[in-house]
């Protein structure tokens, strides 16, 4: 019950609390570029959503293993070198480097793969997969458990279950804020919206706005907390 | 072969490889030792405030758990305890001075909150946080709205009750797990 | 691609007003919004990048005879991922709490679309001293940028100024400012009155052309 509400929270704090746009305001290149229709703006959200998962996936592993505080394949490799030194081995002044590299493979290969295997799927999201790239909302996600993974104490460090849900769950909310976007600004072409305000301007104040909506979630996570850890 | 060709063409990212490494590797043996340092001073330099009369500390492991041993002339006088806990925002963290023998609290400090600015945020402010300097870690303390009667209450945030709540969880919850641990500690020091 | 080719001091001033990359371009929104609701946390972004930007455009300029089209974006990462980290590492070890504040977003740099950009457009292409020049400019325009959105939101929101009191003592705060929705407000309508200027200048342009 504890191994799931905990989850739980995590999931809830990701899309909805904290959510990645409208709380940390990563990912906004796409959030105003790609969100002029609902359909697009659903793949573009799939994609990410995808893509940031594979990239959980790989840098948790990388942290894990390599990266973090006397890791395990980082002291390992260590001793094979010179033994009975490996006091304080960190690697985790790479973690940066290894992120961007592994979110720009993974980048790749998922856009191989899918071309090859589901071209159907490739056909509705694959455009948007080589602009994902240098979306900051995957080295943000990787960051996040770079911090929870080599900043945080023995006992708090997370597992593979927390990052992938954490990184599934924020690229639902990116989905969920994007798509909302998209359902505003469709509306929106029918408006008259002040010459000067048309295109970013006023986008960014309709996400202003949505993000004050989103406001409203804080808190919430603390009683599902009384609810679900007792 | 194309495969040769590649391997060819790709020297100048191997070397640029290298060359960074080296970088890297420079910019950590320069700085490393500095930013543990900062890292280990932001709570030592707290330790005075924290637990009145020491003029230091120094960070020993307790169950699994980094405390840190508040000292003056080499006797143990308190404990600073870091701790944390999800605020009404985001996460909260803190430390918690303890006397010797973990009976009273002598301090609070706030290390990080994104609590809401104007509101949750006067968490940090020395009129809230002193509160907590005195109170008895014998029965758990409670949040009350308005001035506190009893001994065991501590005086609200106005408009963000969430937030006094969640320190005073975290307070309460840390002091559980580890008064009995740190009030043995002291005992067993050599000159007690 | 027009004939003329822009000197260094012209790139320089490009940069700066006319091709903003935040107001003109729309590059590098991320920082833009999340660390401007203080004018120190801004700066301290603005210097950060600029460092980045000037030192891998230098670097890429430097090498840019022997840069492979197919590897030229792998290169372009790895040396923006690597003096990201560096100056990382400096603000950990010489302005600690500055690097805890801004947290994230120092090595969200990377992917900075700014910095690629100029890397690719720019710097790959000409000289040294351009391409520094340039770095230069684009620097000094995203620091702008953020000191202006900036200091409408900290005024407004804290009733400050590089934490300084300027706002007299009954100026109840505006915390929506500081807090996520305000840098969207802010900046939507900042960038209102930044097409409105431009407008205007435009049609005086042509009014005093046609007299």
């Amino acid at each position: 019950m504890d191994w799931i509400g905990s989850l739980v929270l995590i999931a809830v704090g990701a899309m909805l609390i904290n959510n990645f746009v409208l709380y940390y305001f990563v990912g906004i290149c796409p959030f105003i570029g790609v969100s002029r229709r609902v359909d697009m703006a659903f793949g573009m959200g799939l994609a990410v959503t995808f893509v940031i998962s594979i990239a959980a996936l790989l840098s948790w592993a990388f942290t894990y293993f390599l990266l973090r505080p006397n890791a395990p394949l980082a002291v390992a490799v260590w001793e094979a070198v010179s033994p009975g030194s490996a006091a304080n081995v960190d690697l985790s002044i790479l973690s940066y480097i290894i992120y961007i590299f592994v979110i720009a493979s993974s980048v790749q290969f998922v856009e191989m793969y899918v071309r090859k295997f589901f071209p159907a799927l490739y056909k509705s999201f694959g455009i948007f997969l080589p602009l994902i790239t240098t979306n900051c909302a995957i080295l943000f996600a990787c960051l996040e458990i770079l911090k929870r993974v080599a900043g945080a104490k023995p006992a708090e460090v997370w597992g593979l279950h927390q990052a992938l849900t954490l990184a599934l769950f924020g690229g639902l909310g990116f989905t969920l804020a994007i798509v909302l976007m998209a359902g505003i600004r469709e509306e929106l072409d029918f408006a008259d919206v002040p010459v000067h305000l048309r295109g970013a301007g006023i986008t960014f104040i309709v996400a202003g706005i949505l993000a004050l909506a989103f406001m409203g979630f804080t808190g919430v996570d603390r009683s599902l907390a009384a609810v679900l850890l007792r | 072969m194309s495969g040769w060709r590649d391997l060819r063409s790709g020297w100048l990212v191997l070397a640029l490889a290298l060359f960074f490494g080296a970088a890297l590797a420079g910019v950590h043996r320069l700085l490393a030792a500095r930013i543990a340092a900062n890292v280990l001073h932001e709570t030592l330099s707290q330790i005075p405030a924290l637990v009145p009369g020491a003029d230091g500390g120094a960070p020993v492991d307790i169950r699994g758990r980094t405390v840190y041993r508040a000292e003056a002339a080499g006797r143990t006088l308190g404990w600073v305890v870091p701790s944390g806990g999800q605020g009404f925002a985001d996460r909260i963290d803190l430390l918690i001075g303890l006397d010797a023998d973990g009976s009273t609290l002598t301090g609070l400090y706030i290390l990080g909150q994104k609590e809401t600015p104007g509101l949750g945020n006067k968490i940090i402010e020395e009129p809230w946080r002193g509160q907590f300097r005195g109170k008895s870690t014998g029965q758990p303390l409670v949040v009350k709205k308005g001035d506190p009667s009893s001994g065991n209450e501590i005086r609200s945030v106005t408009g963000a009750t969430i937030s006094a709540e969640s320190v005073c969880g975290i307070v309460n919850q840390t002091v559980a797990e580890m008064q009995a641990a740190l009030a043995q500690a002291t005992r067993e020091e050599p000159d007690r | 691609m027009s004939a003329h080719q822009p000197t260094a001091a012209e790139r320089f001033l490009q940069g700066i007003i006319p091709e903003n990359p935040i107001y003109r371009q729309l590059l590098g929104l991320c920082p833009t919004l999340a660390v401007t609701n203080g004018m120190r946390a801004a700066m301290t972004m603005a210097g950060a990048t600029a460092f980045v930007l000037i030192c891998a455009s230098v670097l890429t300029s430097l090498i840019r005879g022997l840069l492979k089209p197919h590897l030229r974006i792998l290169v372009f990462t790895l040396t923006i991922a690597a003096f990201v980290t560096i100056a990382d590492r400096f603000l950990a070890a010489y302005m600690y709490a500055m690097s805890k504040q801004l947290g994230p977003y120092i090595p969200l740099i990377i992917v900075n679309c700014i910095i690629i950009s100029r890397c690719e457009v720019c710097s790959s292409k000409q000289g040294v001293f351009t391409a520094a020049a340039d770095a230069g400019g684009v620097s000094l325009g995203f620091a702008l940028a953020l000191a202006s959105i900036a200091t409408v939101r900290e005024i407004l929101g804290a009733g400050t100024w590089f934490g300084l009191r300027v706002m007299p003592a009954v100026w109840p705060d505006w915390v929506v400012m500081v807090l996520p929705p305000g840098a969207f407000l802010t900046l939507g309508l900042l960038l209102g009155g930044a097409n409105w200027i431009r407008a205007a200048r435009e049609k005086r342009r042509g009014a005093s052309r046609a007299a």
